[in-house]
């Protein structure tokens, strides 16, 4: 039998990277999901009055930020079992993802919540309208809109970041790629097909974030509806 | 929980200020690499001609688009069947150096953008070849306004150099990985690692705080 060209090498590697694929999107999207709900609470904390709760979001804030993710896993994989509990490597790295997003999401919140003139919800206030109704139809769309890109961005660089899981032994994408390597002796392919993996999934995050935030109004197509709109809609 | 044994700590200094040296010079090697590659990848892409701009945007979407993990194996483990073997220093400096240059190049063409276009036409009407526009009008001007940029994107290297410690190259990461591996000591060797960057960071925000102010040109400075 013929030594399997390329194509067929290729061919064969897709189902298992496809498995890697996975996880690595199910990482991202635990990571990204929960770290924009901490994050929001984040702010809300770093937000307080109280003083030791605003300088304890700032600290955590800080130190995910200011120290590189990889540090982050280690420390949140190495250091429970030293202290006796017994932390799953896919569990100390949704962990550590979950918490390094949520420092950047808060970040991103705050430039968001800023951006809003605070003359609209005195104006709504004094029109009387309710506080939760301020939020849900005059703040909310417009941080949304704000934000979304920031957002999108944030969700690419987790599913890149979501790579670092694999060195404690996480089957992702890179480690499954690592263990062809092992099995094919072929690093240059085998790489280079996780490469391209990876950039397809982040090129599809990006034209979905794209896509859904011209949708949501802003950018461009927003811009061309707001412009149609005051023009009545004649020509 | 054991309390922190400082005495402990105190012994990894020397250890970890020679990692930290090593961390500082992959960190150097790759960002002056990577400004140079982004500095390049800009004015090829501003004063060349169309098929350049497509390379400029293939190299800086695909090297955006890929982790700098998987980019620093391809080099590393993937290259040597290729014919080119490199130490773990020079795999993740290149590497680090062609990662980074992909984001210099967007700060560069970020600021190239900023500058009024009326200056640029002006210029232009007044004779001066587009090499000149860029040399005199938009350099000066785009460099200054990339300072702080260029300063964070700095940070963003060093948080990336730790991957350097996957290939072996004992900086920082590797060396606190080492230090835990011999010693069973878990909680001072993590700490000062996550010490060293964070102070590290500082730094670098710092230098690029005093090196934008030195810059800055009048107008550009907020009162």
């Amino acid at each position: 039998m013929n030594a399997p060209t390329l194509l067929e090498r290729l061919a064969g590697y897709l189902p298992l990277l496809a498995h890697g694929a996975a996880t690595t999107l199910l990482v991202s999207l635990v990571a990204i999901a929960a770290g924009f709900v901490l994050g929001a609470a984040l702010l809300g904390l770093s937000r307080s009055r109280a003083r030791l709760a605003a300088g304890a979001a700032a600290a955590y804030v800080s130190f995910f930020r200011g120290t590189p993710l990889l540090v982050q896993l280690l420390m949140l994989f190495y250091l429970p079992s030293a202290m006796g509990l017994e932390l799953p490597p896919l569990a100390a790295a949704m962990l550590a993802m979950t918490l390094n997003s949520a420092a950047f999401q808060c970040e991103i919140l705050r430039a968001g919540l800023a951006s809003i003139p605070a003359g609209q919800i005195e104006a709504a206030a004094s029109f009387g309208i309710a506080r939760r109704q301020v939020f849900r139809h005059i703040e909310l769309p417009q941080i949304a809109r704000a934000v979304w890109p920031a957002v999108v961005s944030e969700a690419i660089d987790v599913v890149k970041n979501s790579a670092i899981v694999s060195v404690i032994a996480v089957a992702d994408l890179a480690r499954v790629g690592r263990q062809l390597v092992a099995s094919t002796y072929r690093p240059l392919e085998v790489f280079m097909a996780v490469g391209v993996v990876y950039l397809v999934m982040t090129a599809a995050i990006f034209a979905l974030g794209s896509w859904l935030g011209a949708r949501m109004g802003g950018g461009r197509a927003g811009a061309r509806r707001i412009v149609e709109q005051a023009a009545g809609g004649q020509p | 929980m054991n309390a922190i044994d400082m005495g402990v700590l105190l012994g990894l200094l020397p250890d970890f200020g020679t990692a930290a040296l090593r961390t500082l010079a992959l960190l150097a090697a790759a960002v002056a690499g990577g400004l140079l590659i982004g500095f390049i990848a800009n004015l090829a892409r501003e004063l060349g001609p169309p098929l350049f701009a497509r390379l400029y945007w293939v190299y800086t979407a695909v090297w955006r688009g890929v982790p700098f993990l998987v980019h620093l194996f391809i080099v590393y483990f993937g290259l040597p069947s290729a014919g080119l073997a490199l130490s773990p220093f020079q795999a993740a400096a290149l590497t680090l150096a062609v990662y980074s240059g992909a984001y210099f190049a967007e700060i560069f063409r970020a600021c190239w953008r900023a500058i009024p276009a009326g200056q640029i036409e002006a210029a232009r009407a007044a004779g001066l070849s587009r090499r000149q526009v860029f040399a005199v009008i938009q350099c000066p001007q785009a460099l200054r306004a990339a300072v702080p940029l260029i300063a964070n994107q700095a940070i963003l290297v060093l948080k990336e150099s730790a991957l350097a410690s996957v290939i072996t190259y004992p900086e920082l990461t590797m060396t606190a990985g080492r230090i835990v591996a011999v010693q069973f000591t878990y909680v001072e060797p993590y700490l000062l690692l996550a010490l060293c960057y964070w102070l590290l960071a500082a730094a670098i925000a710092r230098a690029g705080r005093l090196l934008a102010r030195r810059t800055a040109i009048d107008a550009m400075v907020k009162k």
